[in-house]
């Protein structure tokens, strides 16, 4: 074992035990008590949470891959840097703005906290996926081609499962932020278990920050692991090596 | 790191010479008259600024203060005095429970900042509660006036109307909860709307709400053509605003007292309310309607 593993092992035993420690001490202390008292309300939050985030995400997966494959073709490569700059600009609006500004267009509650929700999590999805194609080696596609493969076969035995761990890297970004996010919908009647939290920060009751925001940790946790898995799970075994070591 | 203590030099010299200022301050005519950061302040400060400038005080005003910051300054003798609402002092600075009946309210705050030298005067109708507000409209349609009429609609039509409050309110238990078990019904947990407390009164005007939570002097009650449902068994504590002043100052100056009385009477939710309008809504300046309106009400003689 080379010193730096040991390092890291250390700090990692660490972390997971101090982890531990604050979910003994919370349990201990009955900070959870209120997702099972008031469980029918915790149900409620917890699936309008999920609802957010998953037709947020959705809507961000729809409109940002197609975007990328397209700036990503030799012919379309000039519209590359305008796309991005728009993406970019988005991500530079805070969060509390775009959902102030949408008030005025959508009204409160859930359409205006997914639209919000979906603005930001175009842009991660949308740069790792045009970096994940633009990384695939040229000579992949030139040999490609002397096989006498059609630019659409290239496209989908070559360019999609060799960029796909970057994609896939770029949804995990995108929706484990957009866990977090989405207790800001709370402020404009989106719902969701930001309710709890900052009904908790208001009047200063761990009771119901711990039951709003562990919950949302541990969603955002196992989003996480999830998607870590579909991207081994989809990686070809050829590219693995590549491009494990080139996106983790 | 240098400049930084430069400028807590600079700002700590700044403290301590304003601190003095309004200690030595007490025995000239000099007064400094706080106020906390909403309309309403600025506007009860502003015309408590003229009544004491027509008496020769040489007032200076600090506005936009937070509760806690004002509050602190009064009891540091930086600020001499300023408008604080009852309900606020006893629950927030206190830590007692609230008080239904206003008097008993008023007394018990006289009382209890005795021992931090601060005095409680003339106590104004302006009582800015919470309320439950409805719009005008579906309030008549529905035959809704006041808070058990809303009770036992909600108890016959269960889980059809929606209530948009903030997080505070639907889970203190001074709030929502005491309003249910006061009044014996309950909105359905899907039928509550959490959200910021400033976009209710818009949402129940774009009907996204049905009943929503409001404040009995915001002018958006009467902007958007809402009512406030009758808290017809008074579960909400009583926030009449009255005058807060430090005693020193206080018995220094008796006349204070006298001067702000007429102020406190003549003051109450609807003109409250009317006022707040004028300058959220109509956008005119704090300064002209406090001035107009004490020279409409005979307080002050036109210039």
């Amino acid at each position: 074992m080379s010193k730096n593993q040991l390092i890291n092992r250390i700090v990692k035993t660490v972390l997971y035990v101090l982890v531990a420690l604050f979910f003994i001490w919370t349990a201990a202390n009955g900070y959870y008590n209120r997702i099972f008292s008031d469980s029918e309300t915790f149900l409620i939050l917890f699936g309008q949470h999920l609802l957010l985030v998953a037709v947020s995400s959705l809507l961000a997966v729809i409109v940002a891959l197609p975007l990328a494959v397209f700036v990503t073709r030799p012919k379309y490569k000039k519209f590359e840097w305008i796309t991005s700059n728009v993406a970019n600009l988005a991500q530079t609006v805070p969060s509390l703005a775009v959902l102030a500004l949408m008030i005025g267009i959508l009204g409160i509650g859930f359409a205006p906290a997914v639209f919000a929700l979906f603005i930001y999590s175009v842009l991660p999805i949308f740069r790792n996926a045009v970096a994940g194609f633009n990384s695939i080696d040229s000579n992949l596609k030139d040999a490609g081609k002397g096989m006498g493969m059609k630019p659409s076969q290239i496209f989908w035995r070559i360019e999609v499962p060799n960029s796909s761990y970057a994609i896939i890297a770029g949804l995990r970004t995108a929706i484990v932020l957009n866990v977090g996010t989405a207790a800001l919908a709370y402020y404009i009647g989106g719902g969701g278990l930001g309710v709890w939290i900052f009904t908790g920060i208001n009047l200063f009751d761990n009771g119901f920050l711990l039951s709003g925001a562990v919950p949302v940790t541990l969603m955002a946790i196992g989003i996480d692991l999830l998607l870590a898995w579909m991207g081994r799970a989809v990686t070809p075994k050829g590219a693995k090596s590549a491009t494990l070591q080139t996106v983790e | 790191m240098k400049r930084l203590f430069g400028s807590l030099h600079i700002t700590l010299a700044l403290f301590i010479v304003l601190s003095g200022c309004s200690v030595f301050g007490a025995g000239s005519n000099q007064l400094t008259l706080g106020a906390k950061t909403f309309t309403e302040q600025q506007l009860l400060s502003e015309m408590t600024f003229h009544l004491l400038e027509n008496e020769g005080y040489n007032v200076r005003q600090m506005s936009n203060l937070g509760s806690n910051v004002v509050r602190t300054a009064l009891e540091n003798g930086q600020v001499d005095l300023y408008w604080e609402y009852t309900g606020t002092a006893l629950v927030s600075y206190m830590g007692e429970d609230p008080i239904a009946d206003p008097d008993d309210a008023f007394a018990e705050v006289k009382r209890l900042d005795k021992e931090n030298g601060i005095d409680w005067i003339n106590v104004s109708d302006v009582n800015n509660t919470y309320t439950l507000l409805m719009r005008q409209e579906e309030a008549d349609e529905l035959g809704i006036e006041t808070l058990s009429d809303l009770a036992d609609y909600v108890n016959e039509n269960p889980n059809t109307l929606s209530f948009g409050t903030d997080g505070e309110f639907a889970n203190r238990p001074d709030g929502l909860p005491s309003v249910e078990e006061t009044y014996d019904f309950a909105f359905g947990a899907g039928q509550l709307r959490q959200m910021d407390a400033g976009l209710i009164y818009e949402a129940l005007y774009n009907e996204e709400l049905n009943v929503g939570l409001g404040y009995e002097t915001d002018p958006r009650i009467d902007q958007y053509d809402l009512i406030p449902l009758e808290d017809d068994q008074s579960v909400f504590p009583p926030y009449n605003v009255a005058v807060t002043i430090n005693e020193d100052v206080l018995t220094e100056h008796p006349d204070i007292e006298v001067l702000t009385k007429e102020l406190a009477d003549k003051l109450d939710i609807e003109i409250m309310r009317q006022l707040n309008y004028e300058v959220d809504v109509e956008g005119q300046s704090v300064s002209i309607v406090a001035y107009n309106w004490l020279v409409e009400n005979g307080l002050l003689e036109e210039d």
